[in-house]
C-alpha cells in the first residue's frame, strides 16, 4: 500500500518533468529537419572547399580521403572498383566523423557538452561559497550558516553524479563521433588524461566525504577544521579538474607547443598553457561561482514560494539573499574577466577577434548584452524589494529613481549594437554608414564606460541595503585598532595597486608617438590615488561619508566620463593603448569599490540599528526575479560556450586541424537560438529533477521524525493519564 | 487594493514615457543634425526606437514596483474613489487612450504598405585565413621610405578611391549619392581604425565579389581590384588611405 501510494505521489509530482521532457523532444525534433534540409546546402559548399588552407595532419593522411570523399558513417564515395574491394577499402579507411543514429553529431555533442559544463560550472561554483559560509558559520558560531552551507552541499552531490554521467557521455560521443579529432587530441594530451581521472577520484572522494561527514566532524574545532579542510581539498581537485579541462578547450582555439605542419608534439606544457589558458580559467572559475549563486538563489526562491511555515519562509529567503549576494558578487569582476579574454583572443588571431566582436558572432554579443543587462537589473531589483523588510530602509529609497535612471540609460548604450538593422528608407535618410547613436554607444570605449557605471551603480544600491537597518554612526575613534588597521590595509592595497601600475606604464614598450597617449592613464591612476588617500583621511576625522562621495564622483568622472571620451581618441590613433586603458579603468573602480566597502564596515560596525531585518518578509514578484536570474545565467552560459566554442569556425584545432565534416559550418542565429533554448529548458528540468530527488531522503526522514514525534508525544500523554 | 491614496504614480510614469518617445522621436533627429551640422534631420531608427521604448516602459515598471506601496498606489490609480476631478478624468483618458493605442499598433503594423526590408548586418566580414598572416612590407621600412610610400598612396587613393570614399576619406565622394548603403567614412574610429593592414588588402583585392558567404545579404558595392592594382600599390593606398583619414590601424597585439 506504502509504494502505491509513492508511485502515485511520484507520477503526481513528475507530471511537470515529464511534460519539460515531452517539450524538450518536441522542440529537439522540430530542429532536426532543418539538420538535414535548411542548413545541409551551406555544409555541401563547406565540404567541397575541402582542405584547402588547412594543413592536413600526416598521421591522419595515410589511407584518408580527401573531404568531398567522406560521408557520414566513414563511408567512402570514391570507391569505384569492385564491391569487394570497396568492402575491404572501407574497411581498412580510417573513419574521420560518424553520425549519433543518424542525427547531426556536432549538434549531439553540443547538447551533451553544454550541459555537462553546466553541471559542472554548478558543481565547482558552489564548493567555492559552500566552504566560505561554513567558515563563517564556525568563526561566528552562527548554527544557520552551517545549516545552509551543509544545504548548498547536499545539492552539489546530488549534482556530482548527473555531471559525471554527462562527462562520460560526452567523452564517448567525441570519441565515437570524432575518432580523428580525439585521436588528434590524444596524442597530444594523453598523459594529462591519467591526471585527470586520477583527480576525478579526489574530487569524488572529498565531496562525498565532505558532505557525509558534515554531522560527525562536528563538536570539537579540531573535527570542524578537519571538515573544511576536505572542503578545501574539494575545491582544490574540482579546479583542478577544470583547469586541465579548459587546456584542452582552449588548446583547440590557441593551439601551442606542437609543430602545427605534423601535429607533432613539442611541448606539453605550452600545450597546456597556450595562450588561452588562463584567461578561461580565471574568466571560468569566476563566472562558476556567479553561476552556483544564482542557481541556488532560485533553489531558495522555488522553496520559499512553496513553504508552509514562516520559519521555513525566513530561512528560504535568507538563502535567496546569500544566493542573489553570491552571484553578484561574482558578477561585478566577470565583465573584466571577460574582457582580458576578449583580448586575449584578439591577440592569439585578429582574424578570430574580429569574427568575435565585429563579424559573424557580433550578433551574439547584442544577445549577451542584453542578457547581462537583465542580471544587473534583476539583481538590483531584488536589492531593492529586500530593503522593504528592513526598517528604517526607508531613509533610502529616494535613490531608487536615480538608480534606475542610471542602470536603464547606461544598460540603452551598453546594448546598441554598432551596426543597426536599418531599412533601405532608414539608410537614406540618416545618409551615412552610422546614426550617431551606434557610432557613439557602439564601440568598445562607450561600453567599457558604462559598464563601470553599471557596476558602480549597483555596488551603491548593494551600499544602502547594508545601511538599511543602520543608524546613528558612533565616532571612528570608537573603532579602536581594527578601524584604524582596516582602513590602513585598505588604502595600502589600493595605492599598491594603482601606483605599481602607473610606473609600470612608464615602462610599456611602445613608439614614442603611442606612447604619450599613456600618459593621461598614469595621471588619471595618480589623481585617483591622492583620492583614495583623501576619503581614508576623511574616514579618519569622521567624514566617511564624504570621502565615499568623493570617491564615488572621482571614479565616475575618470572612469566613465573621461575614459568614454578618452576611449575614442586611442581608438583612432594608438589601438595599442586601448589594453592599457581598460585596465586603469579597472583599476580605478576597483579601488573605489574595495575602500569604499572597507570605509562603511568601519564606519557602521557600532552603529545603532534602527530596526531589524525581517526574513521571510518579500512580495513573491523578488522570488521570480531570483528564478529569473536563475534561467538569464543559464542562457548566457549557453550562449556564450557556443561562442568560444563557433569562433573556431571550420577548424577542429583552429590552423591545424580543420574539421571536413558536412557539419562544419556556423550556425545561423536561429538555429543557435533553438539549440540553446533547447540546453537551457534540458538543464533547468534536470536540475529541477536532480533537486526534487536529492529532497527525497529530508523529506521521508521528516516524514519519520514528524510521526516518531506524534507517537512519543501520545505515549507520554498515555502515560500520564 | 485597499490603499487608494491620490497618488498619480501611473500619470507620471505614463508622462516619462511619453517623454522619451517624444525625445527619441522628434528632438534627437534635431540635436543631431545641430551638433553634426547636417543639412537634414537624423532620426532615430525604428529597431533602435523600439529597443529604447521598452527599456523605458520597463523602467518604469521596475520603478511602480520597488516597493508594495508603490505597487499599489501605481495600481490603485485605476480604482474609482473619491479623488480630485482631476484624476478621475485622467482615469477615463487612460481606459480610452490605452485601447486605442493598442489599436493603432495593431493598425499601423498590419495595414499594407511597401518598404524595404529591415537587414541584420555585421561590421567585419570573416577574413580568410590565407590573408590572416599578411604583413604590409612597407610598414617596417625606414621613415623615408614611409613616408614615400605615403604620399604614393594617397595619389592612389584620390586616383582610385576617391570617386566613392571622398577626397578627405570620409565616405562623401562624388558618387556617393548614388549608392543605396553609402560608402564607409573612414574617419569614423569605428570603421578601418578597428582592423589591420592585411583586412583592408583584402578587402581591396577582392572587394565585394569576394565576400563570404556566411552572414550574406552583403549589400556592398566595392569593386574587386585585384586585377587592376598591384599589391604593392594596394598596401601603399592602405597607408595613404589611413593617413588621410587621420586614424591608424589597429596593430597587432603581443600575447601576455
Amino acid at each position: 500500500m506504502n509504494n502505491l501510494k509513492i508511485v502515485r505521489w511520484f507520477a503526481k509530482r513528475s507530471i511537470f518533468v515529464v511534460l519539460l521532457v515531452v517539450l524538450s523532444l518536441g522542440s529537439f525534433l522540430s530542429v532536426v529537419p532543418e539538420i538535414f534540409a535548411a542548413d545541409i546546402p551551406v555544409v555541401a559548399a563547406k565540404a567541397n572547399e575541402g582542405a584547402t588552407s588547412g594543413v592536413e595532419l600526416p598521421q591522419f593522411e595515410s589511407g584518408q580521403s580527401s573531404a568531398d570523399s567522406q560521408l557520414p558513417g566513414g563511408q567512402s564515395a570514391a570507391g569505384e572498383g569492385t564491391a569487394t574491394a570497396a568492402i575491404e577499402e572501407e574497411e581498412m579507411a580510417p573513419v574521420q566523423y560518424r553520425t549519433f543514429f543518424g542525427l547531426d553529431p556536432r549538434t549531439v555533442v553540443w547538447i551533451v557538452s553544454e550541459l555537462h559544463l553546466m553541471f559542472a560550472a554548478f558543481v565547482l561554483g558552489v564548493p567555492i561559497f559552500a566552504v566560505i559560509v561554513e567558515i563563517v558559520g564556525f568563526k561566528g558560531g552562527d548554527i544557520k550558516y552551517d545549516k545552509m552551507a551543509k544545504e548548498f552541499t547536499k545539492l552539489l552531490s546530488a549534482a556530482f553524479a548527473t555531471t559525471a554521467s554527462f562527462g562520460g557521455l560526452l567523452g564517448f560521443c567525441l570519441f565515437g563521433l570524432y575518432p580523428e579529432f580525439m585521436g588528434h587530441m590524444t596524442n597530444v594530451f594523453s598523459p594529462t588524461m591519467y591526471v585527470y581521472a586520477l583527480m576525478f577520484f579526489g574530487e569524488a572522494f572529498t565531496l562525498y566525504g565532505y558532505y557525509y561527514s558534515w554531522e560527525i566532524l562536528k563538536g570539537t574545532a579540531a573535527k570542524k577544521w578537519f571538515h573544511i579542510f576536505l572542503g578545501i581539498m574539494l575545491n582544490l581537485f574540482g579546479t583542478g579538474l577544470m583547469f586541465l579541462t579548459n587546456s584542452w578547450a582552449t588548446y583547440m582555439m590557441s593551439p601551442a607547443g606542437i609543430v602545427p605542419e605534423t601535429g607533432r608534439l613539442v611541448s606539453l606544457y605550452h600545450a597546456v598553457y597556450n595562450p588561452l589558458w588562463m584567461p578561461v580559467n580565471i574568466h571560468r572559475l569566476i563566472a562558476n561561482v556567479c553561476f552556483g549563486g544564482f542557481v541556488v538563489g532560485a533553489y531558495a526562491a522555488v522553496k520559499f514560494l512553496g513553504a508552509k511555515s514562516d520559519e521555513e519562509r525566513a530561512h528560504y529567503d535568507w538563502m535567496g539573499y546569500v544566493g542573489n549576494f553570491i552571484g553578484v558578487g561574482a558578477l561585478i569582476p566577470l565583465p573584466f574577466a571577460g574582457y582580458w579574454l576578449g583580448r586575449e583572443v584578439y591577440s592569439a588571431s585578429p582574424v578570430m577577434g574580429n569574427i568575435m566582436m565585429g563579424g559573424a558572432f557580433s550578433w551574439t554579443f547584442i544577445i549577451q548584452a542584453i542578457l547581462i543587462g537583465m542580471l544587473f537589473i534583476g539583481a538590483n531589483y531584488y536589492l531593492w524589494l529586500g530593503m522593504g523588510r528592513i526598517k528604517g530602509s526607508e531613509r533610502y529609497t529616494r535613490f531608487f529613481k536615480y538608480l534606475i535612471f542610471i542602470i536603464f540609460v547606461s544598460f540603452a548604450v551598453w546594448l546598441t549594437p554598432h551596426n543597426l538593422p536599418l531599412s533601405g528608407e532608414e539608410r537614406a535618410m540618416i545618409g551615412e554608414q552610422y546614426h550617431p547613436f551606434s557610432k557613439y554607444f557602439g564601440v568598445m570605449a562607450a561600453k567599457n564606460a558604462v559598464v563601470n557605471l553599471i557596476i558602480l551603480a549597483t555596488f551603491f544600491s548593494f551600499l544602502i541595503y547594508r545601511r538599511g537597518n543602520k543608524g546613528e554612526m558612533c565616532s571612528f575613534s570608537e573603532q579602536g585598532k581594527a578601524g584604524k588597521i582596516g582602513i590602513f590595509s585598505a588604502l595600502i592595497f589600493c595605492l599598491l595597486m594603482l601606483i605599481s601600475y602607473a610606473i609600470s606604464l612608464n615602462f610599456v614598450e611602445l613608439e614614442e608617438n603611442i606612447k604619450v597617449f599613456v600618459k593621461p592613464l598614469i595621471l588619471s591612476l595618480y589623481i585617483q590615488s591622492f583620492v583614495v588617500c583623501l576619503a581614508a583621511f576623511l574616514t579618519f576625522k569622521n567624514k566617511g561619508k564624504l570621502g565615499q562621495a568623493l570617491l564615488f564622483a572621482v571614479t565616475a568622472c575618470i572612469a566613465v566620463l573621461y575614459f568614454w571620451y578618452y576611449g575614442f581618441q586611442v581608438m583612432q590613433k594608438a589601438n595599442l593603448v586601448l589594453r592599457y586603458l581598460s585596465v586603469t579603468q579597472v583599476s580605478i573602480v576597483m579601488s573605489c569599490l574595495i575602500m569604499n566597502a572597507i570605509i562603511d564596515v568601519f564606519m557602521f560596525r557600532k552603529a545603532k540599528l534602527v530596526g531589524g531585518i525581517v526574513w521571510g518578509k518579500m512580495p513573491a514578484r523578488s522570488q521570480y526575479a531570483l528564478i529569473l536570474l536563475c534561467v538569464v545565467i543559464v542562457i548566457l552560459m549557453g550562449l556564450m560556450g557556443f561562442i568560444r566554442s563557433g569562433l573556431r569556425m571550420d577548424w577542429h584545432v583552429y590552423g591545424v586541424l580543420q574539421d571536413t565534416s558536412q557539419w562544419a559550418y556556423t550556425p545561423t542565429l536561429s538555429y543557435m537560438g533553438r539549440i540553446v533554448g533547447l540546453i537551457v529548458v534540458l538543464f533547468l528540468g534536470l536540475v529541477a529533477f536532480v533537486f526534487w530527488l536529492a529532497n527525497l531522503g529530508d523529506k521521508k526522514e521528516n516524514k519519520k521524525t514528524n510521526t516518531y514525534e506524534y507517537e512519543r508525544v501520545t505515549a507520554d500523554y498515555e502515560g500520564d493519564r | 487594493m485597499a490603499n487608494r491614496r491620490s497618488t498619480f504614480l501611473l500619470i507620471w510614469v505614463i508622462t516619462a514615457v511619453g517623454c522619451l518617445y517624444v525625445f527619441l522621436k522628434y528632438a534627437s533627429p534635431k540635436i543631431f543634425q545641430m551638433l553634426m551640422a547636417k543639412d537634414h534631420p537624423m532620426p532615430t531608427p525604428s529597431t533602435l526606437m523600439m529597443w529604447y521604448m521598452i527599456m523605458g516602459v520597463l523602467a518604469g515598471l521596475v520603478y511602480a514596483t520597488t516597493s508594495n506601496q508603490k505597487f499599489v498606489d501605481f495600481l490603485s490609480f485605476l480604482l474609482p474613489d473619491r479623488g480630485p476631478v482631476i484624476k478621475s478624468f485622467l482615469r477615463k483618458i487612460i481606459f480610452v487612450g490605452f485601447p486605442a493605442l493598442v489599436g493603432w499598433f495593431v493598425y499601423t503594423w498590419a495595414i499594407p504598405g511597401a518598404a524595404s526590408p529591415v537587414e541584420l548586418r555585421i561590421q567585419h566580414p570573416t577574413l580568410p585565413q590565407d590573408f590572416e598572416k599578411l604583413e604590409n612590407p612597407f610598414r617596417q621600412a625606414d621613415a623615408d621610405v614611409q613616408r614615400r610610400c605615403i604620399e604614393e598612396g594617397k595619389v592612389l587613393f584620390q586616383t582610385y578611391c576617391r570617386p566613392c570614399h571622398g577626397s578627405k576619406a570620409d565616405g562623401n565622394g562624388p558618387f556617393a549619392n548614388s549608392f543605396r548603403l553609402r560608402p564607409i567614412n573612414f574617419q569614423d574610429p569605428g570603421t578601418i581604425a578597428t582592423v589591420v593592414d592585411n583586412y583592408l588588402f583584402w578587402r581591396i583585392k577582392d572587394g565585394g565579389p569576394g565576400l563570404p558567404a556566411e552572414s550574406t545579404p552583403w549589400d556592398s558595392a566595392m569593386p574587386s581590384w585585384k586585377d587592376d592594382l598591384k599589391d604593392d600599390e594596394i598596401w601603399k593606398i592602405i597607408m595613404g588611405e589611413y593617413d588621410t583619414a587621420g586614424v591608424m590601424p589597429r596593430q597587432r597585439e603581443k600575447l601576455e
